[in-house]
C-alpha cells in the first residue's frame, strides 16, 4: 500500500490533542423542566462515570478521525512496482484473435500499467499488433498523455484475424526513443515471423512481457462429414495435462441441439469429437462453437456445403412412376420429402442444378452424352442411389455406373413355383452405414438381381439377405460415390418399401451425400456477416472486400478477407479462421524480457472512499450513541425507524390466527407442495387485489382440510384438483356437501383446459373420481347473463393462466340457495395467474398472454370474492329493467 | 393568564357540571355544623328556623297568633288560650365547605398526562363545588375576602372567585407562593378541602394543617401529580429546572436514581397521609392520566354521610 499525499498524514500528530478536547467536554445534557425537583435535589446518583465520555466512544472519535486522515492521505494498495526507465511507456499489444479470451485482463493489466506511468508523469504510446479495421498496417501511436492514451486504449479491440508481425516488426524498428520502458502483451502464438519481432522488441529497450492465459488457446477447424454424424476437430497449443473442452452445435436461432466432448491427450496438438445428430437436425446447424471463452477461433460457420441436400428422383417408367402404391418413385417419394428437398424431371435437368443425391429408380443408364454427363457428375462427389428392377434385369449389356457386375436376369423366392421361401434381411454390419439399424423380421424379400460372385464383394456390400447375397452394394467412384438397392423401389420384388427401415436407410445414406457446394467458380462473393474478435456475427468492417468462390479453401483470413459468410443469402459460403491455420505452437519468451504472469496483474485500488465511508459510519454510531447517553434515544423513535426501513417489506394482509375474527379466502390442500404453494400465493394475491379495488378486508389466505378445518368461516374455498389425489373420506365429503348446502362456494379448478390443455394430464378423470360423493347441482356453461360475469366488473369471459374453455356453475333455472351457485368447476388455473411472489411479481405466465388476460383474471376473482360475498344481490339488480318495465305497465 | 376567567369560565363549568351530573347531591357529614346563621339542612337539634317539626309547646303570651296549630289545638280539647299550641321547628343549617386549589406555577405543568394538573385540579373543585351546591351546602373559596357562597346558581360566581384568585396569584408572581392555602379565618367546624400538588416541605403542610385543624375544621386533602411526577420517565443525562424558582439539579444518569426518586415520593406521601391523619383530615391521590370521575367520587365518599 502507498499515500498519494503521505504529507496529509502529518494530521495524524493532532489526534492526542483532539483525544484531550474530547475527555474534558462531557456530552452536553438535556433540560427539562420538573415541578417535584425537591424531591430530585436530595439524591446523588451512583453512576458519576457518564460525566466524562467514556473511553470506549473516545476510541470510536479518535479512530474515525484517524480514519479520515489516512483516508485524506489517498492511499492505494495493489500498486505494482515503478517501470524502469526514464522515457515513455510503449505498450505493444497483441490483438489477433488469440488474444480475445483473455482481452478484459489485457486491458486491465494495461490499465495498471498506465496508473503507475501516471503517477511517474511519463508519456506513452501503444501498438496494436494486428492490422485494424480499416486496413491499416499496425503502427506506433506518437507518444502522448496518460489520459489521452486512455481513451485509445479502450478503443482496442481483439480482431478476427491473426496478428501481423512482419508490419509490428517495421513498426517496431522504426520507434526511437530514449529510455523507453516497453511493456508486451503478447497472445502466446509463435508463427509469422515472431523471432524478428522479438528481437526488435528487445532492442527498444527494456522489455516487460505480461503473459498469457491460463487456459491453452484453442481453434475450432472445419469439421469433417460422416455418414451419421459431424466430426469437430480442434487444434490447440499443446500442454503437457489432457484437457477436456466441450464443443457445441448451434442452429441458426441459437439454440444447441448437441454437444460433444473433445478430450486432448496430454503434449497433442489436436482433437477431435463426434457430433451425432439425425439428418433433419444436422441440417438447421449454422454453427459449431468451442465452450468457453469466445472468440473467432472457437467459432466455425457451416455453409451450405454441410446441409443441402437436394435429393433428385427419376424413374425408369416415367408415365407411371408417381403412381399410388405402385409407381416408382411412390414410396420414395414419401420417404423423403420430410427431411429435404426432392426434385423430379429428365436428367439433364436434374443434373443442371446443385444436386447432392440422385437416386434411379430401375433405370437403366445408355451409353452416350447421358451417361457421360452422369458420371461426371458421380466422380465430381455425388452420391448415385440406384434401384434394380424389371429394366435392369433385363439389360443384356453390362451395365456401367453399377457398383457390382451383375448377373443377367432376376432370382425369384418363393412363389407358385419355388421351394424356396422369400429371404428376410441380416442384420447390417459394422462397417456399414445402415449400422446399428434394426431390422424388422416382416421385411422379406421375393425377388432380386444378383451380383457377380467375386472376392471383393463382401466390400463392396453394406446390407445382405439372410442368405448373403448382397441387397445394398455401393462403389466409390472419383470422390463420388454409387450405391446399388438389387430390389425395386415400390413393393413389387419386396415389401422393404413398406417397411420404416427403408425410410431410415435413406435417411443414413443421403446423410452421408457430401452435401451441394455453391458452384465453384470465380465469381467473387461479397461478405455479407462477418465474425468480429469475439466470434459474433456483425457487419463486416469496412475493410472486408469480396473473394471469388474458388479461392475459399486457399485463402488465408485477414482484414480484408475476415471469417464470416459470404455471398447471396441463398448461396452463402462460409471463411472459417480455422481452415487456414496450421498448428497452433506457443511463443518463446522475448530474450531478455522481464516476465510476468497476465492472471496476476491486480487493478490498483485507491482505499480513500472505502475509509471515509467507514469513519461515516463510525461518525453515525457515535451520533446515536451520544443521543442514547443523553436519553434522546427512545425506544419507540428507535422502532419507528426500524419501521420506516423495514416498511416497504411489511405484508400488506393481516395474519390473524382466529379465523373467526377476519374474513378470508381458504384452499382445500391437495398435498402436492407445489401446487398447494401456487393456491396459497393465488389466494394472498387476490387478496390484496380484493382489498385494494373493494372495501372488503380479507386477511391471509388459510390451509383447508375438510373435515378438519370448521368450514364454517369461509366463503369461497378454492380446490386445485390433482392427477393423483386421494378420494374423499366420508367424513370430508359430508363436511363438503355441508358447506355447499349452507351457502360456501367451491372454485373447483382441473388446471387443464383451453389454452393450458396438457399442463396437468389426467386431472379432469381426478376430479370425477373424486366427486363421487358430492352433491353438485346440474351444471351449466357459465354466460354473460350469470351474476358471476357482473357482480362487480362486467365481463364476457372468465380467464386464469389459461383461457377458452368455459366455466360450469350451477344452472341459472336452479333456485336452490337464493340461485347461488355452490360450485364453479373449469380449469383454467385460476391461482397461478393470481399468484404474486415475494417481489411483487407474477411468476406464471398467463397463456396466450398478454397483461389483459391478467387483469381479467383478477377481475374474475374479485367478482368471484363479491358473489360469495353477497349471493345473489348483484342478480336481483340484474332483473331491475324488467322490474321496472313491469311497474311501467 | 389574565383572561383565565373569562376563558376559563363557561367551558370549565360545563365541563364541572357534566362530572358533577353523574353523582347525586352532595351533602357533608358534619358532626359540628359551622357557626353560621345560614339556612341548611343539617338540623342543629335546637328551635330554630327550618323545615322540619321540633315540638309543640303551650301558648304563651306574646306569641303571634299566626304560629298557633290549631290542628293540634283542637285535639287538645282545652279551651283557649291554655290549650293552644305553637308549632316549633328545629333549626336547621348549612354545613359550610371551604374549597381550596392550588394555582402554584408548579400546577401548570404536565407531561405524562393529557391535562396538566392545574387543569384538573379546577376541574374537580368545581365539579364538588356544583355538587355540594346541590345539596344545599355553602362553599368558599379559600382567598382572601370571598364570601360564602349557596343556592343553585351560585357556581358561576364560585368560578369567578377561584379566577380571581388566579389573578391575585398573578399580581403577586413576584413573591413565591409556597403552594399552600393562605392564613384567613374561616368559620369553626367547617369542612376544608385542599387539591395541590403538595410538593413543599412537609414542616409548611403540617404547620397550614395543624392551623386548620385548631379552628377546628375537618377536611380532606387530594395530591394531583403528573404520571411523570410517579413515574420519573426521563433517560440519559438531563439537568432539570424548577418551576418556581427552586433552582437546578443535573442528573447523569435518570435511569439510575429512579428507584431513589420513588422512594422519596413515597415518604412525601407518607408524611402528607401521617399529617392528615393527625389533623383528622382525609387524604388521597390523584394521578392526570387516570379518570376524573374516580376522584370525584373518592371525595364524594369522604366528604359524604357514611
Amino acid at each position: 500500500m502507498i499515500f498519494t499525499a503521505p504529507w496529509v498524514l502529518a494530521a495524524l500528530a493532532g489526534l492526542p490533542l483532539l483525544w484531550w478536547l474530547l475527555r474534558v467536554t462531557p456530552p452536553a445534557p438535556r433540560t427539562e423542566t420538573f415541578p417535584a425537583l425537591r424531591l430530585l435535589l436530595g439524591l446523588r446518583t451512583t453512576e458519576e462515570t457518564s460525566a466524562r465520555t467514556p473511553w470506549w466512544l473516545l476510541a470510536l472519535r479518535l479512530a474515525a478521525a484517524g480514519l479520515v486522515i489516512i483516508a485524506l492521505a489517498r492511499p492505494v494498495v495493489d500498486a505494482g512496482s515503478a517501470l524502469p526507465g526514464d522515457g515513455p511507456v510503449l505498450l505493444v499489444i497483441d490483438n489477433g484473435w488469440a488474444s480475445a479470451p483473455g482481452w478484459q485482463k489485457r486491458v486491465q493489466a494495461a490499465g495498471n500499467v498506465l496508473d503507475r506511468a501516471e503517477r511517474a508523469g511519463r508519456r506513452a504510446a501503444v501498438l496494436a499488433t494486428a492490422t485494424d479495421e480499416s486496413g491499416g498496417a499496425p503502427s506506433v501511436s506518437a507518444p502522448m498523455p496518460v489520459p489521452d492514451l486512455r481513451a485509445r486504449l479502450a478503443a482496442l479491440r481483439p480482431q478476427p484475424w491473426p496478428v501481423d508481425r512482419t508490419a509490428a516488426t517495421a513498426a517496431m524498428l522504426a520507434w526511437h526513443q530514449p529510455g523507453t520502458s516497453t511493456i508486451y502483451f503478447g497472445d502466446g502464438l509463435a508463427g509469422g515471423g515472431f523471432p524478428a519481432f522479438a528481437d526488435a522488441l528487445s532492442a527498444s529497450g527494456s522489455v516487460t512481457q505480461i503473459c498469457c492465459d491460463a487456459t491453452p488457446i484453442r481453434a475450432l477447424l472445419p469439421p469433417t462429414t460422416e455418414a451419421d454424424s459431424l466430426v469437430a476437430r480442434l487444434a490447440q497449443i499443446p500442454v503437457s495435462v489432457a484437457t477436456q473442452v466441450a464443443v457445441l452445435a448451434q442452429s441458426g436461432d441459437g439454440r444447441t441441439l448437441a454437444r460433444a466432448t473433445i478430450a486432448v491427450p496430454a503434449g497433442a496438438a489436436t482433437g477431435s469429437a463426434a457430433i451425432v445428430l439425425p439428418s433433419e437436425l444436422r441440417n438447421t446447424l449454422t454453427r459449431l462453437v468451442l465452450e468457453g471463452p469466445a472468440s473467432a477461433g472457437t467459432v466455425v460457420l457451416l455453409d451450405e456445403r454441410w446441409r443441402r441436400r437436394p435429393v433428385g428422383l427419376l424413374a425408369g417408367d416415367v408415365a407411371s412412376a408417381d403412381a399410388p402404391f405402385a409407381g416408382a418413385l411412390f414410396y420414395l417419394n414419401r420417404a423423403l420429402s420430410p427431411y429435404g428437398e426432392v426434385r423430379t424431371g429428365d436428367l439433364t435437368t436434374l443434373l443442371g442444378r446443385d444436386l447432392a443425391v440422385l437416386i434411379l429408380a430401375d433405370r437403366p443408364v445408355p451409353e452416350g452424352a447421358e451417361r457421360d454427363t452422369l458420371s461426371k457428375w458421380v466422380e465430381k462427389g455425388g452420391l448415385l442411389i440406384r434401384f434394380a428392377g424389371p429394366r435392369t434385369a433385363a439389360s443384356e449389356a453390362p451395365e456401367a455406373l453399377l457398383p457390382v457386375r451383375l448377373l443377367g436376369g432376376d432370382r425369384q423366392l418363393g412363389g407358385a413355383l419355388s421351394w424356396s421361401e422369400p429371404a428376410g434381411l441380416a442384420p447390417f454390419a459394422p462397417g456399414s452405414p445402415f449400422a446399428g439399424l434394426t431390422v424388422p423380421d416382416e421385411v422379406k424379400v421375393s425377388r432380386q438381381v444378383l451380383a457377380e460372385p467375386g472376392a471383393g464383394l463382401p466390400e463392396h456390400t453394406w446390407a445382405a439377405l439372410t442368405d448373403g447375397t448382397p441387397l445394398v452394394t455401393q462403389a466409390p467412384v472419383g470422390s463420388g460415390r454409387v450405391v446399388l438397392f438389387h430390389v425395386t423401389a415400390n413393393a413389387e420384388w419386396s415389401n422393404l418399401p413398406l417397411s420404416g427401415l427403408f425410410v431410415d436407410m435413406l435417411r443414413r445414406l443421403n446423410a452421408l451425400s457430401a452435401g451441394v457446394a455453391t458452384q465453384a467458380d470465380a465469381t467473387v462473393l461479397a461478405p455479407a456477416e462477418t465474425l468480429d474478435g469475439y466470434g459474433v456475427l456483425s457487419p463486416p468492417p469496412r475493410a472486408a472486400t469480396g473473394l471469388a468462390s474458388n479461392a475459399f479453401a486457399s485463402t488465408p483470413v485477414s482484414s480484408t478477407h475476415p471469417p464470416g459468410l459470404y455471398g447471396p443469402e441463398n448461396g452463402r459460403q462460409a471463411l472459417n479462421l480455422g481452415s487456414g491455420l496450421g498448428d497452433l505452437v506457443a511463443a518463446p519468451p522475448v530474450a531478455g524480457a522481464r516476465l510476468e504472469a497476465l492472471t496476476e496483474a491486480k487493478g490498483e485500488k485507491p482505499v480513500g472512499p472505502a475509509l471515509v465511508t467507514i469513519a461515516v459510519l463510525l461518525l453515525l454510531a457515535d451520533l446515536v450513541i451520544s443521543m442514547a447517553l443523553r436519553g434522546l434515544l427512545r425506544a419507540r423513535v428507535a422502532a419507528m425507524v426500524a419501521l420506516l426501513l423495514f416498511a416497504s417489506q411489511a405484508n400488506a394482509l393481516e395474519p390473524v390466527a382466529n379465523p373467526a375474527l377476519a374474513t378470508r379466502l381458504g384452499y382445500i390442500v391437495t398435498g402436492d407442495e407445489r401446487v398447494d404453494g401456487i393456491a396459497k400465493a393465488g389466494l394472498a394475491g387476490l387478496s390484496d387485489f380484493v382489498n385494494r379495488r373493494t372495501s372488503a378486508t380479507l386477511a391471509q389466505p388459510d390451509a383447508i382440510e375438510p373435515g378438519v378445518t370448521d368450514l364454517s368461516f369461509y366463503p369461497l374455498l378454492y380446490w386445485p384438483i390433482v392427477a393423483d389425489a386421494p378420494a374423499l373420506t366420508p367424513v370430508q365429503t359430508a363436511a363438503l356437501n355441508d358447506y355447499m348446502s349452507r351457502g360456501g362456494i367451491i372454485l373447483v379448478d382441473t388446471r387443464d383446459s383451453g389454452s393450458g390443455a396438457g399442463f396437468a394430464p389426467g386431472t379432469e378423470n381426478a376430479f370425477r373420481r373424486i366427486a363421487q360423493g358430492l352433491t353438485v347441482p346440474a351444471l351449466a356453461p357459465l354466460s354473460t347473463d350469470h351474476v358471476l360475469s357482473r357482480s362487480f366488473y362486467l365481463l364476457n369471459d372468465f380467464p386464469g393462466r389459461f383461457t377458452g374453455d368455459p366455466v360450469w356453475a350451477q344452472r341459472d333455472q336452479d333456485r336452490s340457495n337464493d340461485s347461488v351457485s355452490p360450485v364453479i368447476v373449469g380449469g383454467n388455473d385460476w391461482a397461478a395467474a393470481w399468484a404474486v411472489d415475494a417481489a411483487g411479481h407474477n411468476p406464471y405466465a398467463v397463456i396466450p398472454g398478454g397483461q389483459r388476460q391478467r387483469a381479467m383474471a383478477y377481475r374474475f376473482g374479485l367478482n368471484l370474492v363479491m358473489y360469495a360475498l353477497t349471493g345473489n344481490y348483484k342478480g336481483d339488480q340484474v332483473h331491475v329493467p324488467a322490474i321496472l318495465q313491469r311497474l311501467g305497465q | 393568564m389574565a383572561g383565565w376567567s373569562n376563558a376559563l369560565a363557561d367551558p370549565a363549568i360545563r365541563r364541572a357540571e357534566a362530572l358533577a351530573s353523574r353523582l347525586p347531591p352532595l351533602l357533608v357529614a358534619a358532626e359540628r355544623v359551622a357557626a353560621t346563621v345560614a339556612q341548611g339542612v343539617h338540623g342543629r337539634r335546637r328551635v330554630g328556623q327550618g323545615d322540619s317539626f321540633w315540638q309543640f309547646r303551650r301558648f304563651v303570651a306574646g306569641d303571634p297568633v299566626n304560629r298557633v296549630d290549631w290542628r293540634q289545638s283542637a285535639k287538645s280539647g282545652q279551651s283557649a288560650p291554655h290549650g293552644w299550641f305553637v308549632r316549633e321547628t328545629e333549626w336547621e343549617a348549612a354545613q359550610t365547605v371551604c374549597l381550596w386549589r392550588d394555582a402554584s406555577p408548579s400546577m401548570h405543568w404536565r407531561r405524562g398526562g393529557s391535562v396538566d394538573k392545574y387543569e384538573r385540579a379546577s376541574l374537580l373543585t368545581l365539579a364538588l363545588a356544583a355538587l355540594l351546591l346541590r345539596g344545599g351546602e355553602r362553599i368558599l373559596s379559600m382567598m382572601p375576602g370571598a364570601r360564602p357562597i349557596a343556592g343553585r346558581f351560585g357556581l358561576e360566581r364560585f368560578a369567578a372567585d377561584l379566577a380571581s384568585g388566579t389573578d391575585d396569584l398573578d399580581l403577586a408572581s413576584g413573591t413565591d407562593d409556597a403552594g399552600l392555602p393562605p392564613d384567613m379565618p374561616i368559620p369553626r367546624h367547617a369542612t376544608a378541602v385542599l387539591i395541590g400538588d403538595f410538593l413543599s416541605p412537609l414542616t409548611d403542610i403540617q404547620a397550614t394543617v395543624g392551623r386548620l385543624a385548631a379552628t377546628p375544621v375537618r377536611g380532606y386533602l387530594l395530591q394531583v401529580l403528573d404520571p411523570a411526577e410517579a413515574a420519573l420517565p426521563y433517560q440519559g443525562r438531563v439537568r432539570f429546572c424548577g418551576l418556581e424558582n427552586d433552582g437546578e439539579t443535573l442528573i447523569p444518569r435518570v435511569e439510575s436514581i429512579r428507584d431513589d426518586y420513588a422512594r422519596a415520593l413515597q415518604a412525601q406521601q407518607a408524611g402528607l397521609s401521617a399529617i392528615c391523619a393527625a389533623a383528622g383530615f382525609g387524604f388521597g391521590v390523584h394521578l392526570t392520566d387516570r379518570s376524573p370521575e374516580a376522584a370525584l367520587l373518592s371525595l364524594y365518599t369522604a366528604l359524604g354521610p357514611v
